[in-house]
């Protein structure tokens, strides 16, 4: 009997990506299959971002490819997004309008359809907003409602790969709690979800494979429950002290 | 997704306080600079209706007078207004808007509002016309700077452009967006200027304001464009919103100043001084400076005497000095045709030389068309100076006839006609050139506008790559 096994959502492939004299990303390969929650550890500077950036197409590598779904990013940046969620540190929102406005806004302009409204109040308040919130000017919203937000609309998406750029930092315990418990749930529908964080405990707890990065390289690559938070921890501080 | 990225524009901008006030203030000015130019212009017609009908009167009342003294006494060749004067009022205050017709000479225009301005209004008189091509377009850029350089700054840039929206799609979107708030403003003011042209002027009225919204609307089009190009390249909404100052300053005042500047150096036009000295010139010693007043009329003379076969211009079988005056008067009409037409080709070299300003400044092409189909371009001027000049030409040679074939040998300046040939004298009356005539004159500044909306389209289709930090 022979075995398949299903192509990942999420490729890097000797991702390269170099600004000046400043090597950001190097040789970078890696992959996240669906159901899985990818974390990318490491330092301000190590590339990171960048890597999210290349899948996202906002930054074109100079050697390398990043996939989404078997397809390179930057030769079909529309159909690649068309699959994916992102979710910055801060998710931004059009102060002017309400919670449900935002996410009308997005998931028409994501799905190229025209969303229910009720289901779309719906995704809302699975993210965590209460119904008096659903019409409230975003103008007001803390960050870790716009981080609901932004979550609601990866929901309403229906995305099955989630980008997320230090998503918690910044959100008090409570709301990163729940922010991960949101993570879980899209986990948990299938969804492939690299996340670049700080978050060393986060990361352990709502990742399956955690990667180390440093000077644009990965360094390290680890399953997250085969390593206990402080041995993480140790091999962090190991490879940051390098 | 087209209409959801247009209808959240527009409703965020009008959620804008900024807008609110700012769109207020334009608006209101669209429609006070256009309310009070139809009045003026309403009272101006009336006037002009009230004078022609008193020298039309006047003319058909005279007592029994010499014929040659009734061309003296002359008549006055008002020029209707047209029915888009009130939006753009184009070269009229400057060129004058009544001819005073007599025998001998072709009067320059009379009446020029310019000469009686305040000092208030040198500094620019506000028209719809003035409030279209100068207010709007400042408008556009207060509502579309930051379309894509402000979402940059607040980054929901980065959001949008993680949702695989194509960027000309967002660029058509936003445009869209703006236009809908624009047309908030400017749809009442239109709607206005419909009612009151159909009042006044009818189905040919509104054939032209159909066609001077037409040129309005693509000139946005392109300022539209450009600004929402300009915010996509820009690093920040301030480097935006200075660089559009800069291109809206270039555009309004600064290009169409300096054309008008370098048109003239390149093809000067002589002052009113010296255009009459060189007219009286010619009048003494025609054209060619070889025709002297007096070898002149002693060879006319002398031919008439050898046709007819006298010795003495007593044994005409007609009056002599009505046949002259009419000889003089075609000398004098040659010498001014040729002179007024090297003056008014000399204004038309510099109507085509601004027009080269166009390639940076479409607001060039769009006064030049604004003025043409509103009837008060440089063009129809002249073509109204001309038919005056023709009716002029026409009664003097009615009245130098008169004399030639009615008066005897030595009654030729006591001969006096009656109301019979005042009343034979045919009101003058302008045929305005058409609509299709008047863009006809205007093909480079409807292809130059042609070329900006191509060129913006080309913007909107190259745009296909937003930096989103």
């Amino acid at each position: 009997m022979t075995t398949v096994t299903p192509s990942p959502l999420l490729e890097a492939r000797g991702l390269t990506k170099r600004y000046g004299d400043t090597l950001a990303l190097d040789t970078l390969n890696l992959s996240v299959g669906a159901g899985e929650v990818y974390c990318l550890l490491g330092a301000n500077g190590a590339g990171k971002s960048t890597t999210i950036n290349c899948f996202l197409d906002f930054v074109r590598p100079d050697a390398g490819s990043a996939m989404i779904g078997g397809t390179v990013a930057a030769q079909d940046p529309i159909g690649t997004k068309r699959r994916l969620a992102y979710i910055p540190e801060t998710v931004m929102l059009y102060s002017n309008l309400s919670a449900l406005e935002n996410l009308e806004y997005f998931a028409t302009l994501a799905t190229g359809g025209r969303p229910v409204r009720a289901e779309l109040a719906q995704h809302l308040r699975t993210a965590g907003l209460t119904d008096t919130q659903l019409d409230q000017r975003v103008g007001g919203f803390s960050k870790g409602m716009r981080q609901k937000v932004g979550i609601a609309i990866a929901l309403a998406k229906g995305a099955d790969v989630l980008l997320l750029d230090e998503p918690t930092s910044g959100l008090d315990p409570k709301a990163s709690n729940e922010f991960h418990r949101l993570l879980g749930l899209m986990r948990d529908r299938g969804a492939a979800v690299l996340m670049a964080t700080h978050d060393l405990f986060r990361a352990k707890e709502s990742g399956t494979r955690i990667g180390i990065m440093k000077a644009g390289r990965k360094v390290a690559e680890l399953r997250a429950d085969e390593i206990g938070h402080a041995d993480l921890e140790q091999l962090y501080l190991t490879h940051m002290h390098d | 997704m087209l209409r959801t990225i247009a209808s959240k524009e527009y409703r965020e901008l009008l959620r804008d306080g900024r807008f609110r006030w700012a769109g207020g203030i334009v608006a209101g000015l669209l429609l006070v600079a256009g309310l009070a130019g139809f009045i003026a212009w309403r009272e101006q017609a009336a006037q002009r209706d009230a004078a022609q009908a008193t020298m039309q009167a006047t003319w058909f009342n005279q007592p029994p007078k010499n014929p040659h003294s009734a061309a003296h006494y002359g008549l006055w060749a008002f020029k209707p207004q047209m029915p888009l004067a009130f939006v753009d009022r184009g070269v009229d205050p400057y060129a004058g808007t009544a001819s005073w017709l007599e025998a001998h000479r072709m009067n320059e225009f009379r009446f020029r509002p310019a000469m009686d301005a305040t000092a208030a209004q040198r500094f620019g008189e506000w028209t719809a016309a003035g409030v279209l091509q100068q207010l709007i377009p400042l408008l556009i850029i207060l509502l579309g700077f930051s379309a894509f350089a402000g979402e940059r700054e607040r980054g929901t840039l980065r959001q949008l452009a993680s949702l695989g929206v194509p960027t000309a799609t967002l660029l058509r979107g936003k445009a869209l967006g703006v236009t809908a708030a624009l047309a908030v403003l400017c749809v009442p003011a239109a709607v206005i200027g419909a009612a009151l042209v159909t009042m006044s002027s009818g189905a040919s009225g509104l054939l032209r304001l159909g066609a001077l919204s037409t040129v309005y609307l693509a000139y946005f089009g392109v300022i539209l464009t450009v600004v929402l190009v300009v915010s996509a390249q820009a690093r920040s909404a301030r480097a935006a919103l200075v660089t559009l100052l800069a291109l809206w300053a270039a555009n309004g005042l600064l290009v169409p100043r300096v054309a008008a500047d370098v048109a003239q150096a390149a093809f000067p036009t002589p002052t009113a001084r010296e255009f009459q000295a060189q007219v009286q010139r010619a009048l003494a010693t025609g054209i060619d400076g070889h025709s002297p007043r007096g070898a002149r009329a002693d060879a006319l003379r002398d031919s008439v005497l050898r046709t007819n076969g006298v010795s003495s211009v007593d044994s005409l079988p007609f009056n002599y000095d009505g046949f002259a005056m009419q000889r003089g008067e075609e000398h004098a009409n040659e010498v001014y045709a040729h002179y007024f037409a090297q003056l008014w080709d000399r204004f038309g070299q510099q109507d085509r030389a601004q027009l080269v300003g166009t390639v940076v400044a479409p607001v060039i092409a769009v006064r030049f068309l604004s003025m043409g189909i509103a009837g008060t371009d440089f063009g129809q001027h002249r073509a109204f100076a001309e038919q005056a000049e023709a009716y002029r030409q026409e009664f003097n040679r009615v009245m130098n006839h008169e004399i030639r074939d009615q008066a005897r040998a030595d009654e030729s300046f006591s001969y006096q006609a009656d109301s019979t040939l005042w009343r034979s004298i045919p009101a003058f009356t302008y045929e305005a050139p058409s609509l299709g005539h008047a863009l006809a004159t205007h093909t480079v500044s409807l292809t130059a506008l042609g070329a900006w909306l191509v060129l913006a389209a080309l913007l909107v289709r190259r745009e296909r790559r937003i930096e989103v930090a």
